[in-house]
Order: structure tokens, then sequence, then C-alpha cells
């Protein structure tokens, strides 16, 4: 009795964690949050849930033209395969997906509600490029020599000659962090502050060539460009103008568009903003360099050592150093077959898994070859926006390699691998409609089948204790715990639930009232047979458990070669029915054997059991004679 | 009762069950593939005034299209998918939707051609995954019945009720969709699924029995155990079956429209799942163990053969 007890004990605390678990709709322990406001919280899909309608068309544009161009059907089919695997591994539940026409498709996915995360893991148009970044690159000028100078001056830049241009994003910066260096810019942004402003600004006056002087613009505009964050990157590699004189051996002038700090903390570049080191005197092909702008010990502070460095109209020599270069090799999404997140093993840490097709794993082992040894880098880019830029330790020629990073968390990690399939998309995509809608199944019929389901249980349940009389009491007990630990089960995991996994659901409820139904069958046999009543619940138990054992597990097999072979083959379907009948028939099992069993022992220990004929089905005439020993009792 | 005795009567009456839905099923269509399986056409409705959906739903299937698919998008809303609409059919539709819904009007936001919801590759997918459960199915039962005699024999017989099950629900939607125009959708796999999980679990729950008679009286004949077995665990089947009926039953009556072929295919699934347990599974162990078939083949091949010597 006392072990009854505590089993009862032990099942009272598991109904009161489901009962809890489903009378809240919102749990949330930590990071665990589970619930909705779907009906007990549970999460359901498509079929039976209202969701989001988002409508999408292809943006396939032809790259020389710019003119739209019609996808294939493969590419749309494609595409679908593709918005599949990015919504299922985004956990967003089972999506309905559906090519509209020859170049829209219609993704429904269920009771989404955070719709912005749904679009940004569907992605939109998306590029994905593996360049082969290097570091520091010099490089000649081969239009800009001495000859194409026309003349060089050494001038006072004080004060300015031309107006500043205002690069965005770059001046606040550099107002925040430059500690180290007072510069006319933020001495003038901030005129209440009275600083005098630095009495000399040596300079040069160059004046090009007019076809030299086209090419400068565009060296100016590199340089400007490489002092500016790219999106996605973290770190700035500067480039700059290296000027020199011919003939002599003291080391160029290395000019950077605007003059540079370093943000000692991080120890990363930043720009100082204020007037560029660089400007075109508008209207002519003259330009202006500013000598104090210049880096590494080279500045020129005064007029005087301008003059001397520079003064007397010399040979010039122009060479451009690039902070970086990203090469374009050719390899882009179509060559990466899969990205996905994982943990390496040994370490534990999050990283990156990816894997080439078979052209992509040629181009990846022809480049990871080139960089492994030099500090050069891969530089992975999405849509012209640098996503990460790993150093490559060694050749990969297997086509498979992964990423890690010190910085690496498993939510960033996963949300990285999405966006590598991301640039997989066959075709571009764009949203070209948004609106909630109903479930397939429709609201208003669900909600009356669910009222009919309630009726229809309610049924058995009144035929069970009408029939098996105290057995059927427990019986009717033992199916309401089990039913509310088997939703508890679907709202923590969480399942997602369907009419797929409903349909389990009824199987698996069939099974369990069937095991209650098989047990007191045998109860029924034994207590006509003469037994007493304890006796003939054990007995019951005892000759009901292999019928019990073989069909659940029977049925286990079924759900687990279902399951993996649904997984292999690509059937979301048959893999939710299996995985929802399995934690079904688990649950199925224990309610049956211990609950059932615990409840009628205890009822067997009660003074309810000297009324055999309440344990006895209706009808049931034919019971032989009470047993002496329970009449003396 | 002596079920064993009338088990030709059983094979008879599951033939002319099957029969008749075998051959529906073999010409091309035999089962009408719902828009789940084909695609079709899609339409975005916006009528000028509120309208209930399962309104919209009714006027559908009294225009032919009882398969179609209703999501409301709002009051006034609605996105259908149904059979390939052809131009002048869904013109034809949206007068009558106007006609009886919405009188000031129905606006057509959209009318594409949708692909198919469920891959060609995702039905034979589940299909290659029943076989493989079926494969698991038989090799557990054979180790589960390896106390008596010929245990192989359970797990075969088990998969002979199986098919046998299968084929007859399978064979009354082809009839049905020949005749009414039924068609099987996602529901029908789901449903087909769950029948499937029932008639195993229906047949083992009587294979135990005649396992444990078995044990229990070793020297009885087979023919005498499966009688018993059946008899003794009678109770046991009608009770289980009535209780999935009563709950199917309340939700063909009482439930929405949506999810009917689903109960249909589980409604005729537990009675021949239930059946089958008796009348094929429990049968075929009796046919192999006295080697009907054998006799069976002997006098077919005699028949002829002593035929002419006769006249």
């Amino acid at each position: 009795m006392r072990r009854h007890i505590r089993t009862l004990v032990v099942i009272a605390v598991l109904t009161a964690t489901a009962v809890l678990t489903l009378a809240f709709q919102t749990i949330k322990l930590g990071n665990f949050e589970r619930g909705g406001d779907t009906i007990l919280g549970l999460t359901l899909g498509l079929d039976l849930q209202g969701g989001i309608d988002l409508r999408y068309k292809a943006a396939l544009k032809d790259p020389n033209t710019g003119e739209s161009i019609p996808p294939t059907k493969d590419q749309m089919t494609a595409l679908l395969k593709t918005i599949e695997r990015r919504v299922d591994s985004g956990g967003l539940g089972r999506p309905n997906i559906q090519i509209l026409g020859e170049d829209r498709l219609l993704v429904q996915l269920p009771g989404v509600s955070d719709p912005e995360r749904a679009k940004s893991i569907i992605g939109e148009t998306a590029r994905l490029e593996w360049k082969h970044r290097t570091f520091n690159v010099d490089r000649d000028l081969a239009g800009i020599s001495g000859d194409n100078v026309l003349s060089v001056d050494v001038v006072d830049l004080q004060p300015p000659t031309t107006s500043t241009i205002e690069l965005p994003g770059v001046t606040d910066t550099a107002a925040a962090t430059s500690t180290a260096t007072s510069t006319p810019a933020t001495a003038a942004s901030t005129p209440s502050v009275l600083e005098e402003p630095p009495t000399e600004l040596p300079g040069m006056l160059i004046e090009f060539t007019e076809e030299a002087a086209v090419e400068f613009v565009e060296v100016v505009e590199r340089l400007a460009e490489s002092i500016r964050l790219a999106p996605g990157a973290t770190a700035l590699y500067p480039g700059y103008l290296s000027i020199g004189v011919e003939g002599e051996t003291s080391t160029p002038l290395r000019v950077p568009y605007f003059e540079l700090g370093i943000f000692a903390e991080i120890g990363q570049i930043v720009p100082l903003g204020g007037d560029p080191n660089i400007q075109r005197v508008e209207g002519t092909n003259s330009f202006t360099v500013s000598l104090a702008g210049a880096v590494g010990g080279g500045a020129i502070a005064d007029m005087a050592a301008a003059e001397e460095r520079f003064g007397g109209s010399p040979v010039l020599t122009f060479r451009e150093e690039l902070g970086k270069v990203d090469e374009d090799v050719g390899l882009t999404g179509d060559d990466l077959a899969r990205a996905y997140a994982g943990q390496r093993s040994g370490t534990g840490l999050p990283i990156i898994n990816v894997e080439f097709n078979s052209e992509g794993t040629r181009k990846f082992a022809e480049l990871t070859s080139r960089i492994a040894g030099t500090p050069d880098v891969l530089a992975i880019f999405l849509d012209d926006e640098e996503l990460l830029a790993p150093g490559v330790s060694q050749a990969i020629r297997g086509g498979a390699a992964f990423i890690e990073g010190r910085d690496f968390t498993f939510e960033r990690v996963r949300d990285i691998s999405l966006l590598l399939e991301s640039g997989r998309l066959p075709v571009p995509i764009e949203l070209i409609r948004e609106r909630d809608v109903d479930a397939i199944l429709g609201a208003d019929s669900l909600a009356r089948s669910v009222a009919a389901g309630l009726v229809g249980l309610g049924l058995v349940l009144l035929f069970m204790v009408v029939y098996y009389r105290a057995p059927g009491v427990v019986a009717a007990v033992a199916l309401v715990i089990y039913a509310s630990l088997v939703l508890a089960v679907f709202k923590l995991f969480p399942v997602t639930l369907e009419l797929s996994g409903v349909a389990a659901a009824i199987l698996s409820i069939g099974m369990a009232v069937d095991a209650n139904i098989l047990i007191f069958e045998r109860m029924k046999e034994e207590l006509r047979a003469g037994r007493t009543l304890l006796s003939s619940i054990n007995i019951g138990f005892n000759r009901a458990w292999p019928a019990i054992r073989d069909s659940n597990v029977s049925t286990l097999i079924t759900c687990a070669i279902l399951f993996w072979f649904a997984d292999t083959l690509d059937a979301s379907i048959v893999q939710g029915f299996a995985f929802t009948l399995a934690i079904g028939v688990s649950l199925s099992m224990f309610s049956a054997i211990t609950v059932s069993r615990t409840l009628l022992r205890i009822l067997a220990a009660t003074r309810l059991s000297r009324r055999l004929g309440l344990f006895v089905p209706a009808g049931a005439g034919d019971l032989p004679k009470q047993q002496p020993q329970l009449g003396a009792v | 009762m002596d079920f064993v005795s009338k088990r030709n009567w059983f094979f008879l009456l599951s033939f002319l069950i099957i029969l008749p839905g075998v051959v529906f099923l073999v010409p091309p269509g035999g089962l009408k593939a719902g828009i789940d399986f084909t695609g079709g056409s899609s339409i975005m409705l916006q009528f000028s005034m509120p309208v209930d959906s399962e309104d919209l739903r009714l006027e559908l299937t009294d225009f032919g299209e009882t398969d179609a698919v209703v999501q409301s998008m709002g009051d006034d809303t609605f996105f259908v998918r149904t059979k390939e609409l052809p131009q002048e059919r869904k013109n034809a539709l949206v007068d009558l939707l106007k006609a009886r819904l919405s009188p000031d009007g129905v606006e057509v936001l959209s009318f594409d051609l949708v692909s198919p919801l469920i891959a060609r590759e995702t039905v034979f997918a589940a299909f290659w995954a029943v076989l493989a459960a079926a494969v698991g199915i038989y090799l557990y039962l054979w180790w589960a019945f390896r106390t008596v005699p010929s245990p192989f024999r359970y797990g075969t017989a088990a998969i002979i009720a199986l098919l046998h099950d299968t084929m007859v629900v399978v064979g009354i939607f082809a009839i049905l969709g020949q005749l009414l125009d039924t068609e099987v959708n996602t529901m029908f796999l789901i449903a087909l699924l769950t029948v499937i999980g029932y008639s195993v679990n229906d047949t083992i729950v009587i294979f135990d029995r005649i396992r444990e008679n078995i044990l229990l009286y070793p020297n009885r004949d087979l023919a005498t155990v499966a009688n018993l077995s059946i008899s003794e665990s009678l109770g046991r089947s009608l009770n289980t079956s009535l209780t999935l009926l009563f709950t199917l039953l309340a939700l063909l009556l009482f439930g929405g429209q949506t999810i009917r072929v689903f109960l249909w295919v589980l409604l005729i699934g537990v009675i021949v799942g239930t059946y089958s347990s008796i009348g094929i599974a429990t049968q075929v162990l009796i046919v192999w163990e006295y080697g009907d078939l054998k006799k069976l083949w002997r006098k077919i091949r005699r028949t002829p053969a002593t035929a002419p010597e006769a006249s």
C-alpha cells in the first residue's frame, strides 16, 4: 500500500505540473519560453490555426541590360524547396508553399507572432559571394607620374580653400573619438570653444594633365571609400596615397583621405574627420594635398619643413596603397551545397559548417590553397554586405569546412548559417503582399470539430463508467490524466500540432482506452473464476500486459521507421504523424500500466472493494458467490 | 463460436468488397487526386460585405468544387483554392457568389494557377516509409511470438491484414471518386496512416490471446485455440471499436465540414481493422496451418486432369 501511495504522489505531481503547464497561456522560465495566444498555448500548424500569408515575386534581372526576365519552372521549384528548408530550420513550423502562376510564390506560415523575423528568415534578394581578401596592396599608378604633373607648389591651406565634403557617419565617430588630436574641423564644428586654429597648414597644390586628373579622382574616391566602414564590416583598412620625390631615398609621404587616429582601447583605426587631406580645386585639374595629415611620422607640420621637402617643383612619384583588396574569384551561393550551425567536436564551441557542391569544392580548394599560410583572408559577402572574414589555416580540398570565431554564439552561428543558406536562393525574390490568413481547415469548422470531439470523448468516458463501473471511473480518471500529460508534452517540446498530430493523438487515445478495456476484461474473467479482487487486478494486469506491450512496441517501431524514412525522403507530414504518435503511445503505456493499476489497487484497499459488483461490468449476473474471506472482513 | 470453419466466407466477403475497389482503381485516375496533389487555381476574392466562410464553402460545394480550400483573410476577403478553373468557369463562379452572397459586388483580387501543395514524391515517400514500417512490424512479431510454433506466420498474417485494410479503404475511395467525385487529399494520407496503425494494433491483441492459449493448452489444435481466442477477446474488440466509433460518429455528425474525408477514412478503417483481425489475420494463420492453399492447388490441378478420364 505504501508503495502505491508513493506512486500516486508521483502521478499527482506529474498531473499537477501538466495541468499548470496548460493552465498558463505562456510559460517563461529564463530562456525557456513556451505557449502563446492559441488554445491552451499549444503550437498549432497552419491547418489548425491561422497565420501569415506572404506573396513573393521572382525578381530575376538580366545582369547586362537590367531588364526583368521570367524564371524557368525549375528555378521556381528550386526556390520553393530552398524556402521550405529555410522556414523549417528557422523553427517557423511547417509552411504551405506553392508556386502561383509563373513567377510568384505563395508562402503561408502558421501563427507567426513575429512577421519581421519570418520575413528575414525567408530572405529576399540575396547574393552570396566568397572573395579573396588581401591586405596592404601596393600598386603602381600607371597614368600618374611626374610626367603628368604640370606644376607642384607648396602652399598654406589655412584657411581651407574649398568646402568640406561631408561623409555621412564618419564625422560623428570622429568627434566622439578624437581624444588625441585636435583638428580644425572639431574646432570649427564647436564654435563655442574658442580654440586657436593652427596658424599654418602646409600643403601642396598639384596640377595634373586632363587624363591624369581623371585617374587621380578615381584614386581619391578609392581612398575615401576605404575609410568608410562597409556594411557588416568590423574593421577599417584605410588606403593611402604615397608621394615621393624621384631620386630621393627618404620614405615617401603616406596620405590617407582623412586624418586617422587609433582608438586605443580596441586597437582600431578610426578616421578623425575634418577636411579631407586631398581635395580637388573646383573647376580645375589641380588638387590640394595636406601634408599635415600624412601618417607614420611623415606628417609635416610647418611651412618651412614643407618647403624643404617639396619646394622647387620636384618630380613627384605616386603610388597607391590599398588597405585591402577583395578579389572576386567566382565563388558564389550557387557553389554552396549547404550551411548549417553545429558544435565543434571536442571543444563544443559553436561553429558554422559549410559544404560545397563539386564545382564549389574545386573553386574553394583553389581559393583556400592560395590563402593558406598568408595573412590574407576569405571575405564572405551577402548582397555586398560583409558577413564574415575568416582566415584560412590550410587548404581545404574536401569541399567541407567549418568556420569558428571567438565571438560566436549558438544563436549567431544559426543566424549566419541561415544567411549563408539564403545566399543560395536560386532566384532573387521580392515581397509583394502580406496578409493574415485563417486556418486551412477553417477556424469555425475546427471549433465545431473540437466541440464534437469533446462530446465524443465524453461519450466514451460515460460508456466506460456505465459498463465497467468502478474500474470505468478509474479509466476515465486515467484518460483525463493521460490527455493532460500528452497536451503538456506537446506544449513543452513544443510539438507543432497539425491534423496529422491530431490523428495520431486520436489513435493513441484509442490505444489507451483499448489498454484499459483489455485489462478490465481480463479482470472480469478472473473475478468470474472466483479470485479475490486484488488478485484479479494483479492477474488481469499481468495477462493483459503482453498484448499492450506488443501492440505499443510495434507501434513505436512503426513510428521510428516512419520518422526516419520520412526524414530521409522529405515527407514532413508523415514525420509529424510519427512523432506525435510516438509521444502519445509512450504516455499511453504509462497511463494504462501505472496510473490505472495504482488507482485500482488503492481502490481495492478501500471499503468499496467489499461490493464486488462494482468491479464487474453491467449485466454480469454470473458472478460466483462471494469468497468467504471477503465476507469475513 | 466457430469462426474458423467459416474462413472461406470471410475471404469471399473481403474479396467482394475489395474487387470493385480494384476495378475502379485500375483505370488511370482511379483514385481522384485532390488539389493538394494536383495543384489547381487560386482566387483571392473581396466581397463588398462581410461573408461567413462556411457559407462560402457551401456555395463552392454547390458549384461542384467539393474539394475547395477556403481561408478567410478578414471578414470580406477570402483566399480560395480549387481545381483548375477555366476562365469561363471562374466567371460563372464569381457571378454565382455575387448573386448568392454579396449582391453589391465581388472583386477578384487575383486569379492564378497554383502548384501542388504536396509533391508527388511525398506520396511515394509515404508509401516506402509504410513498406519499411511493415518490415519492422513483421520482424518484431516474429520475435515476440518466438515462444509458439512457426512464429514468422504471425507477422505475415498481420501484414496481410494490414494490406487488406488499406485496400478496402483505398478501394472504397476509388469507388467514391468515380461515383461521387470524392477526392483524396493530405487528410486522406494521414487518415490512412492512422488506419494502418490501428489495424496492426488490433491484430496483435487477438494474436496475443492465441499465443497465450497455445501455451496454456499445448494439446489443442490451432483451430480450437483460434476459436477460443476470438471468442474470449470479442468483448474487448467490440468495446474498443465501439468507443472509437462513438467519437468518430460524434465528430461526423456535429463537427466541421472540412475534416469529413478524414473522418470517413477513420470510420471505415476502424470497422475494417476490427473485422480483419478476426476475419483475415487469424484465418490466414489457419489456412497456413492446415495447408488450405496446397489442397486448393491440388484440387485445381486434379480437376482438369481427371475430367477427361471421367468422360
